[in-house]
């Protein structure tokens, strides 16, 4: 295909006061964002936060109940140049009866103008996937392997993939992360991927938003991510003491000794008065931050007001 | 990790490219070649062999061929008409269906999707009538096919006037794959309770039709003209396209 229409000046992404309503159950509340271009993006939150649905809506799968979804620019559930730019295999993705992975890689070129005969090659002989199957008799994670092959093969300005690594083994999720970068060194577009392994993950990413009950809890670098929390671990008393007055958005207890995760930076002065306690302080990781937003408060924990449970309940985003 | 993506510089300037059209979701409707032109082969040769063994076993009983009560009997087959549709209203539905999730996952916007497919089934019928001509020429040539067999030189193909002939394969085949991409539109826009409602409108729509009718059967099937059954195939795909339109231009992909 070469027919071309002119890119809008706009980040890839941008969402304003989102909404999306199944019947009684808000599945996102007000979600206003944007991902700017050319970053790979990380979405993240448990599961029924709400991913799978913004994901959704950026590839025009479906339209908002209220508020504005646009992607370079325009709305991609009406601009079919804009659906077309947007590459967005979904986990529970449907294929017609008897078809195969010959008659995917047969027409996807037709329908994505950046296609990659040869990095779909590549990337079909690393995962093995079989040629001779229905593709509705994929387990699991050739299935996962398939999408992946569309998706990174289809060269979209806008790539979503919806958890693209379930049931990949380590190996194979390997393969998927270093033919990202590589895909994504030699052609720059938009990446936006949804998951649970983030300590996998982080590496790849350049934003994260976090969603929780479908609303946005952070939106940020994945270095403002970083730099926004601490842990705090040691004996209980100690700990509690420490973060009596701190907004502490998570906390674990294991017998004596209590960890918390708590919101804002580490200064000199909470670590010296740490240390002084007979605790420590480190930065938290993506993979804590993510969790402390989706970990329900334990009862009577100090600090505990401030949690993601709290923020969400009342709709304050972090 | 050996890279990371921080290490790339943002320069994505992207063009948007254009949208997949109608063509291209007529190639994906005809990504399986096999399915697309060989079942209906098949599904002919099939009906023809049936019909070999059924005039066998009139032969058995005595009736001979090229007598007028042999010719009369076997140009009263009707197994085309069993057999076609129901591979047509599958694939009708099938069309839709699980096509339209992946249209839409390859990138087709709904506009596209809607007439590509509306053409694919245009170009299947125009296929099936093609082949349906093909056949009654070699039925013809070959004396029926040597054995006194009828597959196309049939009633209800129009009794081997090649036009009825084409006009009956074409429309007929239209209708039953645009009727099952309709259904197949309504589920998706609505799940099961689409199908569901569509069928049951159209129920009330015959009924009421029947009722209103029924005093003036006598005369309407007195006066009745062949070319009413083509006129109400071209009522039933009209109505079955705009409703697929109707139904897909706001449908999330399920």
């Amino acid at each position: 295909m070469t027919r071309q229409t002119p890119l809008a000046a706009a980040p890839a992404v941008r969402l304003r006061g989102v909404g999306r309503r199944f019947r009684r159950t808000d599945a996102l509340s007000d979600v206003t964002l944007e991902v700017p271009e050319g970053v790979v993006c990380g979405l993240l939150g448990r599961n029924g936060a709400g991913k799978t649905t913004l994901m959704s809506l950026l590839a025009g799968h479906g339209q908002p109940s209220s508020g504005s979804v646009e992607v370079f620019g325009a709305d991609p559930f009406t601009h079919a140049p804009t659906t077309s730019a947007v590459s967005f295999v979904r986990d529970d993705q449907r294929y017609p009866d008897d078809f195969r992975l010959p008659h995917l890689l047969a027409v996807a070129p037709r329908f994505h103008a950046a296609w990659s005969t040869e990095r779909a090659a590549e990337l079909v002989d690393a995962f093995r996937l079989p040629g001779r199957t229905d593709v509705k008799k994929y387990s699991r994670g050739q299935l996962s392997a398939l999408g992946i092959v569309l998706g990174l093969a289809s060269r979209a300005p806008l790539t979503v993939f919806d958890e693209p690594y379930l049931g990949l083994d380590a190996g194979a999720r390997q393969v998927f992360y270093r033919q990202l970068v590589t895909d994504l060194a030699e052609h720059p577009r938009t990446v936006v991927v949804s998951t649970h392994l983030v300590d996998e993950m982080e590496a790849l990413l350049d934003r994260v938003v976090v969603l929780e009950g479908g609303r946005v809890v952070r939106d940020s670098t994945v270095d403002e991510a970083r730099a926004a929390a601490y842990t705090v671990s040691g004996p209980a008393a100690a700990v509690d003491a420490l973060t009596a007055r701190l907004p502490v958005l998570a906390s674990h207890r294991l017998g004596g000794l209590r960890s918390a995760t708590v919101e804002g930076e580490l200064t000199d002065e909470v670590d010296d008065a740490a240390r002084r306690a007979g605790a420590q302080t480190g930065p938290a990781s993506l993979q804590e931050l993510v969790l402390a937003h989706g970990v329900e408060p334990e009862v009577g924990v100090p600090g505990v007001p401030a949690s993601a449970a709290a923020r969400a309940s009342e709709g304050v985003p972090a | 990790m050996t890279a990371s993506t921080h290490d790339l510089a943002p320069t994505a300037t992207h063009r948007l490219p254009g949208a997949p059209s109608a063509l291209d979701v007529v190639h994906l409707q005809t990504a399986k070649r096999f399915m697309t032109f060989a079942v209906p082969l098949l599904t002919l040769a099939l009906v023809l062999a049936i019909s070999g063994v059924v005039a066998g076993v009139f032969y058995q009983l005595g009736s001979r061929p090229g007598t007028e009560e042999w010719v009369a009997n076997s140009r009263n087959n009707p197994g085309v008409l069993w057999a076609l549709p129901g591979f047509l209203g599958y694939y009708g539905v099938q069309s839709v269906a699980t096509t339209f999730p992946l249209a839409l996952t390859l990138g087709a916007g709904r506009r596209a999707f809607t007439a590509g497919t509306l053409l694919f089934h245009g170009l299947l019928s125009a296929y099936i009538a093609l082949v349906g001509l093909v056949l009654l020429g070699v039925e013809k040539a070959t004396d029926q096919w040597f054995v006194g067999l009828y597959l196309m030189d049939v009633v209800v193909l129009g009794g081997g006037d090649p036009l009825r002939l084409v006009t009956v394969l074409f429309l007929g085949s239209l209708a039953v794959m645009s009727a099952g991409a309709a259904f197949a539109a309504a589920w998706v826009r609505f799940a099961a309770r689409g199908p569901m409602a569509l069928a049951l409108g159209t129920l009330l729509v015959l009924a009421a039709a029947a009722l209103l009718l029924a005093s003036q059967a006598s005369a309407v099937a007195d006066a009745f003209q062949l070319w009413w059954l083509a006129a109400a195939a071209v009522v039933v795909i009209a109505l079955a396209c705009a409703a697929e339109h109707l139904l897909l231009r706001r449908a999330s992909v399920r």
